[in-house]
């Protein structure tokens, strides 16, 4: 089990595939761990990518300091991941905190990225978020992270994907439930105590960005994309059609095939970003939609886009 | 060696022999913290956060209590060393930097109480398959949310306000009794055939 050193602290990563060529470096979210990955990394290595995973600090088999974890840490490690992989064009990609650390790297270190992908991903606070976020430290807290799980499973999945599971819901929480530690939980969702809004620096992104955001992201919904999209220079929207905040995990195969595709648009020149807003298909291998022109994008109810 | 205890015997139950050893190290841990706690109930309470102190005594009390009651005992003559070395432990130690001794005391018993409550995931050890109605089983889950709620008062002190001028002096004590009681806990996981819990200390390959 490979580690980079941090300071005092180890993060625990994985490589696969090829030792050159394109490859994808992917950031968990709060409460993952490096293994929901797998599927991915064999998915990318199939169509000639590269794929390194890790575990933040704080989580799963890397370190977990006792009382603080601040966010610049975080970037850090996954700036000791990236320079280890040498001068191979890099696609960062992260969801949800991860596209957070994500962002903050990309805004930092444009220069060593070939493209990012920032998935149900925000560069502010809004006061929903804000109070969602202490309100998921206070279920933490109170019940533990069984309890945490039982609040993001229904927020973040759909209907379609839970239902199955129904009978199955604590074999589904218990590899997370086993790898994640109250007080590493805790000191992960304080990093934001005293979090300053990235907004008017994400113009420093200057690489090629797809912002992946579920139809029905509740916790991080349409306007938080919005931002993203309005304030990075060579970005588009797209818009995972029934998908709620943990699309990677449900949607596994289309997100995967999305990846792939905008990289490899990247590398042959052909992406355009142009803030443009898309419509991804329901299945892998579909076509991209543009969002109809002369409908507002962040509505739920059809309606006109309104004159600028 | 195995991520979990058992294997279960015939009714479904820890071996007695494991539940004597894990429920050995718990009370020896909990209760050292509710032994200093009870001297730290003899002062007046000033700041909010002291008044869960005298919740966590009994709390600690409790967790005692219920391990001697809920646990199948067998002899274990290798617990006299064991115990006397766990004892040991948890004795106060200094903290680096500090001058002010009553700080110091203060900030030593919450790292140890932070890491007991954080570090110790006894309810991790309790294989997918184990009775969820067994006494043992029900206690060491028990134990494990309680710790989530019980570690708050020292998150609270040890990341309060007053701490801030001392952050590196509380971050190194507590990493120390981190280090500490996972070493202490996996060393006896292991003496009874448990692959330890702390496996990011794992000596692995490293760049």
């Amino acid at each position: 089990m490979p580690y980079l050193a941090h300071g005092s602290y180890r993060i625990r990563y994985e490589l696969e595939g090829a030792d050159d060529g394109p490859i994808y470096v992917l950031v968990n979210g709060l409460t993952q761990y490096a293994e929901l990955w797998a599927g991915y990394r064999s998915a990318l290595v199939a169509r000639g990518f590269g794929v390194a995973t890790f575990d933040l600090l704080g989580q799963g088999a890397s370190d977990k300091p006792s009382l603080f974890i601040s966010q610049d840490d975080q970037v850090a490690a996954l700036g000791l991941l990236i320079d280890q992989l040498g001068r191979r064009p890099v696609f960062l990609g992260g969801i949800s905190f991860g596209g957070l650390i994500a962002l903050r790297y990309a805004i930092a270190h444009s220069d060593r990225l070939a493209g990012l992908v920032a998935m149900s991903s925000f560069a502010e606070l809004s006061p929903q978020l804000l109070l969602l976020g202490n309100a998921l430290r206070t279920g933490l807290i109170l019940g533990g992270t069984s309890y945490l799980q039982d609040l993001l499973l229904p927020m973040n999945l759909s209907d379609a994907w839970l239902g199955p599971q129904l009978g199955n819901l604590e074999a589904v929480k218990r590899q997370g439930w086993l790898t994640n530690d109250v007080y590493a939980l805790q000191n992960l969702m304080e990093s934001f105590l005293d979090f300053k809004p990235l907004t008017g620096q994400l113009g420093a992104i200057t690489v090629p960005t797809m912002i992946l955001n579920g139809e029905f992201d509740f916790l991080t919904p349409r306007s938080l994309h919005e931002s993203l999209r309005i304030h990075i220079p060579d970005s588009a929207l797209v818009i995972i059609p029934r998908a709620y905040h943990a699309f990677t995990l449900e949607k596994a195969e289309l997100t995967t095939d999305l990846l792939a595709r905008f990289a490899d648009g990247v590398l042959a020149g052909k992406w355009k970003g142009g803030k443009s807003v898309w419509i991804a298909p329901e299945e892998a291998g579909g076509p991209l939609v543009p969002f109809p022109s002369d409908q507002d994008h962040l509505r739920a109810i059809p309606r006109a886009t309104e004159p600028a | 060696m195995t991520a979990f205890l058992g294997p279960l015997d015939s009714t479904g139950s820890i071996p007695p022999q494991q539940q004597t050893r894990v429920a050995a190290f718990l009370v020896s841990a909990h209760g050292a913290l509710a032994r200093q706690l009870a001297f730290t109930l003899l002062q007046p309470i000033k700041a909010g956060w002291q008044t869960e102190l005298n919740a966590q005594f009994y709390r600690e009390s409790e967790i005692v209590s219920l391990l001697l009651r809920a646990t199948s005992w067998v002899v274990d003559p290798e617990l006299l060393m064991l115990a006397a070395s766990w004892e040991a432990a948890w004795l106060p130690r200094p903290v680096r930097g500090l001058s002010d001794r009553f700080l110091a005391s203060a900030i030593d018993t919450a790292a140890l109480g932070h890491a007991v409550h954080g570090a110790i995931r006894p309810a991790a050890l309790l294989p997918d398959k184990a009775l969820a109605e067994d006494p043992f089983v029900m206690a060491l889950r028990r134990i494990e949310f309680e710790s989530g709620r019980i570690i708050q008062a020292q998150i609270l002190f040890l990341k309060g306000q007053d701490l801030l001028p001392y952050r590196d002096a509380v971050n190194a004590a507590v990493d120390e009794r981190h280090r500490q009681v996972r070493d202490l806990w996996d060393t006896m996981l292991k003496s009874i055939g448990v692959e330890g819990q702390a496996k990011a200390n794992d000596p692995g390959s490293r760049l």
